[in-house]
């Protein structure tokens, strides 16, 4: 009662008169002073309390200075006005308001805090008090500071007297502080790696992962997940603590927390309960985070750690075989170093299907596969086998289009895509009608057109040919062992029902120029599977061209025929035996029938197929039926302004515009300005669509131009300035294989000199007797392997000389290095420093 | 990924003035290597080792070093890892004289803010380099470190000579003062004793509601 006596009085003043709020303030204020009872004080503390923030200005002004006084000398002693100060002050340094002036005035009053450490410090060393109330306010003052001054605070936290212990303890309390405590933390470590390092050092990490297995591990909610938040900034941009963290048990407990076995074997089969696990949509986030720090330790260099194994089997088990959110595998795939890419065919995985209509409550366990087989099989069918492929929501082609993105390091080496190509082609002893085993890659590739309707059909031929474009790209052998690669004939013809008009053109259409694709040709010599791809892609653009079609299946039809005409275009690209082979299956035909009436709206299938045609027309360098003076008369026919326009226009485009390197899964239908038909709507609800992936959208616009120059050039103009012969562009390609195989060998004498430089210096420490000698004979084999560097580098020169285009190609290599190397430095990886000055020595040497 | 392969984690320190060798040294005991041209440490540098401690019981450590930066203006930060670490690496170059006068200071900031029972070696680093350069001679800096309770070793990060030695002299002092309970049950924040993680167990996993059939 005392309180309410006394504020009154306050308020209204010894003689009774009403006073205005400054002179209560005031007057509370001045009993702030150190000479005032303790209760008297508490008292005025709790009055003003009240009043600050209705009166956030006065206050601060007259009452700010006595209230840090209470919070330095009296917390300690009484916590209760300990507790009511720092709520006063909490008040006042508030910037989380909607008003300017009240914001800016938080800030002032923070300003004003912070103007010396003593507050700063004095709040540190509270979070280690004894009364769990002043640690709670403490902590939120420190939140509301350090949202204002961050760098200001931060700077005072190096500097005090008490430590880190205290700031890390709080994380021990009870739950309601726990949070604060985390949000205080996260606060404190924002782009501070000093701050960072100091509490690992002082065992944040260990306490941060107690609070998740006490908060009951990844199922707990937005604490569990707000200590993970802590532990990823920890970690992200910080080498020495990922260091720190490696030698820790808690790479282990990374995996516990998500039951996996952290000492699985490579022979031992995962166990059910981690491959189907209870899930929801806080488990899924908290399991992120984790997958985020899994990722972050593995590193791009992945495999070669101590935990790379177990890390990589535990991203591949939870992307392929369990029952995850589809947005979680996602994740896995996404983390999965390139390097550990190489695992993938000795892992056997057992994948589940959930059983149709039991809402996930139940799952069949499926035939074991290897990791790489698991992982085509969902490229090509989705997940689950498909089961919901026909809705194409926005995860699950995501998780496709990762998957190709794993796909393609699993590529990286020539000899994989060759052994790959090479299963393709017929078995050699089976004699002649031999045909190529169906592998799911090639059932993708030549799925009849008259199915195409069916929308799971289109995803996998979209797949499909994007597959078979990254082991064909770039790779002359590859491409002349795919010229041999003879798919057996599924059953190619319509049936006559009633639906079966699906290959008659409309009524009026005129017939196709080209022989069209007939019964008796398919039937007769086995095609190859470039004949098949030209047929297919004739028997697409017939479909295309009914006249009933339904807008969404004009859609499906325009998406197998760019998925058909970007591969052609990157196989015949520098191969004139697969331009002469696409050429005589009717190819020309098709392309000149599309271009003599194209569409009006669409802009991207007559930009591709000038394009197309442009590659043939430059490719085209085989003695054969058609010959390039033809192709030229048929050129001008169609005008070459006109075909470049075409190619040009196909640039603006959205869905080549908007393609990057890991965004090609657009929305569908992918907005821009070139709505297509004003009918179409989309199926489902939040459906995505893919044309074209980010390798081909590099490749057109990479080689665009020269096909627009090479279409305006004569017929017995040898090719125009990048673009070579049929021979000569065998010989680059021959010339890059040695340039690739030079710089690799320059490169192990690199490391050889490196080695013996390290060893010569090792021994050289060792024993001084044994140095001289040793350095002597290291100095000597240096000598031998500078000179052999030498020799490779004159070879080099010469070759160089030979071909002005590969002075191109070597300067993007090792602009590329430099990148590269700037990347893995950036990216945490060690570069050492040694290797610089090597190369800046070797450098000094030219 | 086994478990902890250890029974002991320590955690070090390595401190002195800028440019004795500390960084050298870490780098010297986790890479065997030495770099002719190291940068000037930032702040903190973490690394670590796994040692084994014959004379005692063949007890296995692993060594987790903070080696500090030399540089004044880094002061505030480094002294924030005196408090928590088990062992020190007092280091000073023995062809600097005021490298070692410097050490008193040094000393006198780790014995301000270290926990009492740190132990503390001094290293008198580049021991590799000729007499005719030496300014501390290896009595005096043997005489100091007496004075002072101190374990001394002369080292050279560049010959390798002694570097793990010192660490193992050091960690074998930490050992000796666990057995005879000088930390009543680890209570030296900078010691940790094999068992769980952190003290950090799981509870075995909660069921998942599901059943699989077809299996
Ligand atoms: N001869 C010789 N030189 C050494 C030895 N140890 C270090 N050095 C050299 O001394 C210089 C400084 O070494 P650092 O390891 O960077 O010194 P630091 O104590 O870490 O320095 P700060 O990080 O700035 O505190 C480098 O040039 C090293 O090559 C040694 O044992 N013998
Ligand atoms: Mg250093």
């Amino acid at each position: 009662m005392e309180f309410f006596q006394q504020t009154y009085t306050a308020l209204r003043g010894p003689t009774g008169v009403q006073q205005t709020p400054e002179d209560t303030i005031t007057r509370l204020s001045d009993r702030l002073s150190p000479s005032t009872l303790l209760a008297d004080r508490r008292a005025a503390v709790l009055s003003l309390k009240g009043l600050a923030r209705a009166h956030k200005q006065l206050v601060g002004v007259h009452a700010l200075q006595g209230l840090l006084g209470i919070i330095q000398n009296d917390a300690d002693v009484d916590p209760d006005i300990g507790r009511a100060a720092i709520e006063t002050v909490v008040i006042l340094c508030d910037t989380v308001d909607d008003s300017y002036t009240e914001r800016d005035l938080g800030l002032e009053h923070t300003d004003k805090l912070l103007e010396d450490e003593k507050t700063a410090h004095k709040l540190f060393a509270l979070l280690g008090d004894q009364d769990h109330f002043l640690r709670y306010s403490a902590c939120v003052l420190l939140i509301t500071v350090l949202q204002n001054r961050p760098q200001r605070v931060q700077a005072y936290f190096l500097k005090a007297p008490v430590g880190p212990a205290p700031v890390i303890a709080v994380l021990e309390g009870e739950k309601e502080i726990v949070g604060q405590a985390i949000a205080m933390l996260t606060a404190l470590i924002r782009q501070s790696t000093e701050i960072q390092k100091i509490l690992a050092f002082d065992g944040i990490f260990e306490k941060l992962f107690s609070v998740v297995t006490r908060e009951g591990g990844l199922e707990g909610q937005s604490v569990v997940t707000d200590a993970l938040k802590c532990v990823d900034t920890l970690l992200r941009f910080n080498t020495s603590n990922q260091s720190y963290f490696r030698e820790t048990n808690l790479p282990t407990l990374l995996c516990r927390l998500l039951f996996f076995d952290p000492n699985i074997q490579p022979d031992q089969v995962v166990p059910q309960e981690f491959a189907l696990q209870f899930w929801n949509e806080d488990k899924a986030t908290n399991a992120g985070l984790i997958l985020e720090a899994i990722g972050l330790l593995l590193g791009p260099k992945g495999a070669g750690l101590r935990e790379g194994y177990t890390f990589t089997r535990l991203l591949v088990e939870m992307a392929l075989a369990s029952n995850a959110p589809t947005t979680v595998k996602v994740k896995c795939l996404r983390l999965l170093p390139p390097a550990a890419v190489a695992l993938l065919p000795d892992m056997i995985l057992t994948p589940y299907m959930p059983v149709p209509d039991t809402n996930g409550e139940e799952w069949d366990r499926l035939e074991a596969a290897t990791g790489i087989d698991a992982l085509l099989e969902l490229i090509m069918h989705g997940e689950y086998n498909g089961q919901d492929a026909v809705r194409r929501q926005k995860e699950s082609v995501d998780l496709r289009a990762t998957a190709v993105g794993v796909f393609e390091h699993f590529l990286r080496d020539d000899h994989v895509k060759e052994a790959i190509i090479s299963g393709l082609l017929p078995p050699e002893d089976a004699g002649i009608p031999a045909h190529s085993p169906v592998t799911p890659l090639l059932f993708g590739l030549i799925i009849p057109p008259n199915s195409l309707l069916d929308r799971s059909s289109v995803s996998s031929v979209q797949f499909a040919a994007v597959l078979f474009a990254h082991l064909l790209r770039h790779a002359p052998y590859c491409k002349d062992l795919a010229r041999k690669i003879i798919p057996r004939p599924l059953t190619l013809l319509p049936s006559s029902t009633a639906d079966g008009a699906f290959f008659v053109p409309a009524d009026g259409e005129p017939p196709p120029p080209s022989e069209p694709p007939s019964k008796d040709d398919s039937e007769d010599a086995p095609q190859n599977l470039l004949a098949v791809l030209t047929e297919h892609l004739s028997l697409a653009f017939l479909q295309r061209s009914r006249a009933e079609l339904a807008p969404r299946d004009a859609r499906e039809a325009d998406r197998v025929i760019c998925a058909y005409l970007s591969l052609l275009a990157q196989w015949l690209w520098e191969d004139p035996r697969a331009v002469r082979e696409f050429l005589e299956a009717g190819g020309l035909g098709v392309l000149v029938e599309q271009l003599n009436q194209p569409s009006e709206i669409d802009v991207v299938v007559p930009g591709l197929c000038a394009f197309l045609l442009g590659v043939c027309y430059e490719f085209n360098r085989e003695p054969g039926e058609v010959t390039r003076v033809t192709m030229h008369s048929i050129l001008t026919r169609l005008g070459a302004d006109v075909l470049v326009g075409r190619m040009n226009r196909m640039r603006e485009d959205e869905r080549i515009k908007v393609v990057g390197p890991d965004s090609w899964v657009l929305p569908c239908p992918t907005p821009g300005p070139q709505a297509l038909d004003p009918a179409f709507t989309p199926m489902y609800d939040g459906e995505t669509e893919i044309w074209f992936d980010w390798a081909f959208v590099d490749f057109w616009k990479a080689n665009n131009h020269t096909i627009q120059r090479g279409i305006v050039a004569d017929p017995d103009s040898a090719s125009s300035s990048t673009a070579q012969s049929g021979e000569e562009s065998i010989l680059v390609a021959s010339l890059r294989g040695v340039i690739a195989k030079q710089a690799a060998e320059i490169e192990a004498l690199q490391n050889k000199l490196k080695e013996l430089t390290a060893t010569s210096l090792a021994t050289a420490e060792t024993a001084a007797s044994e140095a001289s000698q040793s350095a002597a004979k290291s100095t000597e084999e240096r000598v031998t392997l500078e000179a052999a560097l030498e020799a490779e580098r004159s070879k080099r020169t010469e070759v160089e000389k030979e071909q002005e285009d590969l002075l191109v190609l070597l300067d993007e290599l090792s602009s590329k290095r430099a990148k590269d190397k700037e990347r893995m430095k950036e990216q945490g990886m060690e570069v050492s420093e040694d290797e610089d000055d090597e190369e800046e020595d070797g450098e000094e040497e030219d | 990924m086994a478990g902890p392969s250890w029974n002991y984690v320590l955690k070090f320190i390595i401190t002195g003035d800028a440019g004795v060798g500390k960084s050298s040294l870490l780098v010297r005991l986790t890479d065997q290597r030495f770099l002719a041209n190291p940068d000037p440490t930032l702040g903190v540098e973490f690394g670590s080792k796994l040692i084994t401690i014959p004379e005692e019981d063949n007890k296995v450590v692993k060594l987790q070093c903070w080696d500090t930066a030399g540089t004044e203006s880094f002061r505030s930060i480094t002294r924030s890892y005196y408090r928590g670490a088990a062992g020190c690496l007092l280091v000073y170059d023995v062809t600097s004289r005021p490298s070692f006068e410097h050490a008193r200071t040094w000393l006198a900031d780790v014995r301000t803010h270290a926990d009492p029972h740190l132990t503390c070696i001094l290293v008198g680093n580049k021991s590799d380099l000729s007499l005719e350069r030496r300014q501390v001679s290896t009595e005096e800096g043997e005489r100091w470190a007496q004075e002072e309770g101190l374990l001394f070793v002369e080292a050279s990060a560049k010959s390798g000579d002694n570097v793990e030695a010192a660490f193992e002299k050091a960690a074998r002092d930490i050992l000796i003062k666990i057995r005879r309970g000088v930390f009543d049950d680890d209570r030296s924040p900078g010691v940790k004793s094999s068992n769980p993680a952190g003290a950090i167990t799981l509870d075995q996993r909660k069921a998942t509601g599901q059943t699989c059939c077809g299996s």
